[in-house]
Order: structure tokens, then C-alpha cells, then sequence
């Protein structure tokens, strides 16, 4: 009787530990509801479930897919209003859309901007300047020229690039941020496409802010912006891209209350007689930029310098855009990948970096 | 000391139901992942990934036909110009989706087959 009762004890501790063993996963898995398990998790677990449930949006806007992310008890009401944000500002930038502000402005030559508009050129022209002329909103003609803007691609000649090249430049538009009048100049056209999802990125995170949420997580085409860290208290895991294949990535930054953008070649380009053209085209050139860089992220808690920035060290190369990093090292970090395998990563990031491929270090001296 | 008949019995029963219970959980546990299809935004159908099954899309201005097969997902057919998406071929982790920009279309696997543990990728 005694080794029965001993069977009995086994067979059904048995039981209850494959029972209790699988309650805890599904806990943490709400999605898997192995029904009659989940009795198991208490009413308290459920409970804290529920509020860490985010809400989640896709939108398609400005040309790309957009994931916008938000967790606590308003998390709704943020996601509505960011959502809201997007399409304001999209129908206000879009080159794509006639009666956009910007549509206007490059059919006219000259208007009064809206403020947040003003914001972005303001910014544009700053970066412009500290990037001397990496960072340009007047290569949309070059841009149309590859056909980049249409997708009707094509490879422009010298002549026709060189033409062109002439009106490109930001330091031939006339701004007036005062009475925020701007006037192009001959045959010039501008696009903000290179800061606006940055821009609208960091609106989102203000929007989130005021309605009350500290924990949320935007991808606007790829860029990505986090609010504060996730709802257990770590950080982000943000994944890099990886330049050189599409289904893998690059490494994992372990970050918290920043944009993280990545700029590379394979985002769009075309091939022809068997050479390949990227659409980060140069404003020195008029070309796709051939620095050797072949994708550059930049982490900052200003998603517009961001966006901006990953860009222009794309643009730059590793040399300089080491340097630039240097006299900027307070207001951003960056993770460059070169065509010889190299990762280089800035020190202020060094250690939230992991990467299998060989990393070296930028160090400010 | 010597067992009845019936106890026996009654282990084995017991025995076969915690295999049983096991093996199920374990099953459904790694391919617990749902195929979630959006178009515009808006969820219009979810499906188990473990299961075999095709389903047309109906996209903003036009259609992409969703393949689901030995537990991976791809779209097969699409009415879009740049074919893009049929191009991504398929995916199988959570976290992994195929966008069609002309048709507002994507699937997304959603569950707990996590890839390699990251929150979102930036691209």
C-alpha cells in the first residue's frame, strides 16, 4: 500500500509539473492560449497582461509602411493622434501630391512656409552647412534626372548631370526665417524627404508624451524612434539592417529614448549593363555615392539629425564622417558598414553594440 | 509487495496523459504563430501558421494570393506593377512580415517563434 500511494504521488506530481511548467510560458505568451492552462496564471498576471498589450497601427504613408507602437492606458488615444500627425504632415510635404506645400513651392518658385515646414528648412539649412553640402534638399531634380523619384529609371549622361548640377546647391535658395518667405533659385526644386520621417518621428515621440505614454515604438519605413524603454524597464533591442542581405541583420543595439536610422544602398536602386545605382545620390557628383560606406545608422535623440545625418555620412565615408562624429560627438553616435566586411561603431555606443562581423571602434582622440 | 492489476492500470493511464499533455504542449508551443493579413491598416483575416492554406487578399486596389505552407508564409500572386512583394519570398518568424506598398497589403507573423529577439529593425 505504501509504494502505491508513493506511484500515486509521482504520476501526479508528474501532471502538475508539466501543468505548472507550461502556465508560466503562457503567461508571457498571451497568444498561445492552451485554454484550459491559462487557468493556471493568477488574476494578477492577467491583469498586468492587459495594460502591457500594446496598441499598434500600420499606416502607409509618405511612400513607405509605417508601424507606430505605444503600451500603457492611453496608449490608444496616442496611436489615433499620432496617426493623425502623419497624414498632416504628409499631405503638407509630399512632392508626390500637386497641392502640397512643397508641390507648390517647386511649382511657383517662392512662398510663405508653414511653421513646421519653416522648422525643417531651418534644420535642412544647418546641416547643409555643418556637412558642407552632404546633406542637400535641392537634389530632387538630380533625383528625377536617375528617375528615382518615378521609378522609371535610367542613367543620366555627364552633359545632362553636369547641367544639372549647377542649380544644385541649398546655399542658392534665399530663406527668410523671420517672415519664413523662401525663393528658389533658377530651375531649382527642393525635397524634404530626407528629414521628414526624422521630423515626423520625433513629433510622434512629443505626441505620445503629452497624451500620457512613456513607453512606445515608431518604424517609419525603417526608421525607428523609441519612446523611454520597454515596459519591463529594458532597453530596446533595435536590429540593424544588414546591407549585404536582406534577411539577416547587421548586430543589435540595445538602446532607450532615441532614433535610430539607417541610410544604405539596397533601400532602392536599379541595375543596368550588369552595374548597379543606388538612390543616395551624391550633390558633389550628381552620382550614387561611392565612398565605401554601405550603410550608415545614426543614434540620437533628434530624430531629424538623425534622419539627416545617416544620409550624409553614407555621402561621406568612414574618414570623414569619423571627423564630423568628433566635432558632434555630443548629439549623436553612428554604426557605419564598409564594403570590406569592417564595422565601425562611435564609442558612445560601442558597449549597446553587439555584431558578429569585426568592429572597430571610433574614439574621439 | 506486489502491484493489482488495476494500479498498474491506473499508472499507465496516468503516465500516457502526461506524454500526451507534454508532446501537445510542446507541439503547439513552437508553432503557436498566427499569419496576421492587414490591408489599409486594418486586420482582415489571421491564420494559424502550422496549417496549409491559401487565401486571397483583398488589397487596396487589388489582390495578392497568400500562400501558407509547412510553416512559412509567401504571397504567390499579386496584381500589383512592381511584384515586389511576391519577390520577398517567404517568412516564417514572428516579427517577419511582407509588405505590398501598391496594395496597403502586409502579413505578419505574430506569436512567440522569435528570431533572434529583437524589438524592431531599423532600415
Amino acid at each position: 500500500m505504501k509504494f502505491k500511494s508513493k506511484i500515486w504521488l509521482t504520476a501526479a506530481l508528474a501532471c502538475s509539473l508539466l501543468l505548472a511548467g507550461c502556465g508560466t510560458d503562457t503567461a508571457s505568451t498571451p497568444r498561445d492560449t492552451g485554454s484550459s492552462v491559462t487557468a493556471n496564471g493568477s488574476a494578477t498576471e492577467n491583469a498586468v497582461m492587459a495594460v502591457d498589450e500594446p496598441v499598434s497601427q500600420e499606416v502607409f504613408a509618405m511612400d513607405t509602411y509605417m508601424t507606430v507602437t505605444a503600451y500603457g492606458e492611453h496608449a490608444q488615444e496616442a496611436v489615433d493622434d499620432a496617426v493623425a500627425e502623419i497624414e498632416r504632415l504628409d499631405a503638407l510635404l509630399s512632392i508626390g501630391e500637386a497641392d502640397s506645400e512643397i508641390s507648390k513651392l517647386n511649382a511657383t518658385g517662392a512662398a510663405t512656409l508653414s511653421e513646421d515646414t519653416s522648422v525643417m528648412i531651418d534644420k535642412a539649412l544647418e546641416l547643409y552647412d555643418s556637412t558642407g553640402g552632404a546633406f542637400d534638399i535641392t537634389v530632387l531634380p538630380l533625383m528625377e534626372a536617375w528617375g528615382f523619384t518615378t521609378e522609371e529609371y535610367q542613367v543620366p549622361s555627364d552633359d545632362i548631370l553636369a547641367e544639372i548640377l549647377t542649380h544644385v546647391g541649398a546655399d542658392q535658395l534665399d530663406w527668410d526665417a523671420d517672415s519664413r518667405t523662401i525663393t528658389l533659385g533658377n530651375s531649382q526644386k527642393i525635397d524634404l524627404g530626407g528629414i521628414a520621417k526624422g521630423f515626423t518621428s520625433g513629433r510622434i515621440m512629443e505626441i505620445f508624451q503629452k497624451d500620457g505614454v512613456t513607453s512606445g515604438m515608431v518604424s517609419l519605413g525603417g526608421n525607428v524612434h523609441l519612446l523611454g524603454s520597454k515596459t519591463d524597464g529594458s532597453k530596446w533591442r533595435v536590429g540593424i539592417q544588414d546591407p549585404d542581405n536582406t534577411e539577416d541583420i547587421l548586430g543589435i543595439l540595445e538602446v532607450e529614448d532615441c532614433a535610430v536610422i539607417t541610410s544604405g544602398g539596397y533601400e532602392r536602386y536599379f541595375e543596368q549593363d550588369g552595374v548597379t545605382y543606388h538612390h543616395i545620390v551624391d550633390p558633389k557628383t550628381g552620382k550614387p555615392a561611392d565612398s565605401g560606406v554601405t550603410s550608415a545608422t545614426i543614434v540620437s535623440k533628434d530624430g531629424t539629425l538623425a534622419d539627416g545625418l545617416s544620409t550624409s555620412l553614407f555621402i561621406m565615408g568612414v574618414d570623414e564622417a569619423a571627423a564630423y562624429w568628433k566635432q558632434h560627438a555630443e548629439e549623436f553616435d553612428a554604426v557605419l558598414a564598409t564594403e570590406d566586411g569592417t564595422v565601425h561603431v562611435t564609442e558612445g555606443i560601442a558597449d549597446s553594440f553587439t555584431c558578429d562581423a569585426d568592429v572597430t571602434v571610433i574614439t574621439k582622440d | 509487495m506486489k502491484l493489482k492489476k488495476q494500479d498498474v492500470l491506473l499508472l499507465a493511464v496516468f503516465l500516457a496523459v502526461a506524454v500526451v499533455l507534454g508532446v501537445g504542449l510542446l507541439l503547439t508551443r513552437s508553432n503557436g504563430a498566427i499569419v496576421v493579413v492587414r490591408a489599409g491598416g486594418e486586420q482582415i483575416a489571421e491564420f494559424p501558421l502550422r496549417k496549409d492554406t491559401t487565401y486571397t487578399i483583398e488589397g487596396i486596389g487589388g489582390t495578392n494570393e497568400l500562400v501558407i505552407e509547412n510553416g512559412t508564409a509567401r504571397l504567390k500572386d499579386a496584381s500589383c506593377p512592381d511584384q515586389l512583394c511576391v519577390h520577398q519570398g517567404t517568412i516564417q518568424y514572428a516579427g517577419e512580415s511582407i509588405i505590398c506598398l501598391p496594395n496597403q497589403v502586409t502579413v505578419t507573423i505574430e506569436g512567440e517563434t522569435e528570431d533572434n529577439g529583437v524589438d524592431i529593425i531599423a532600415t
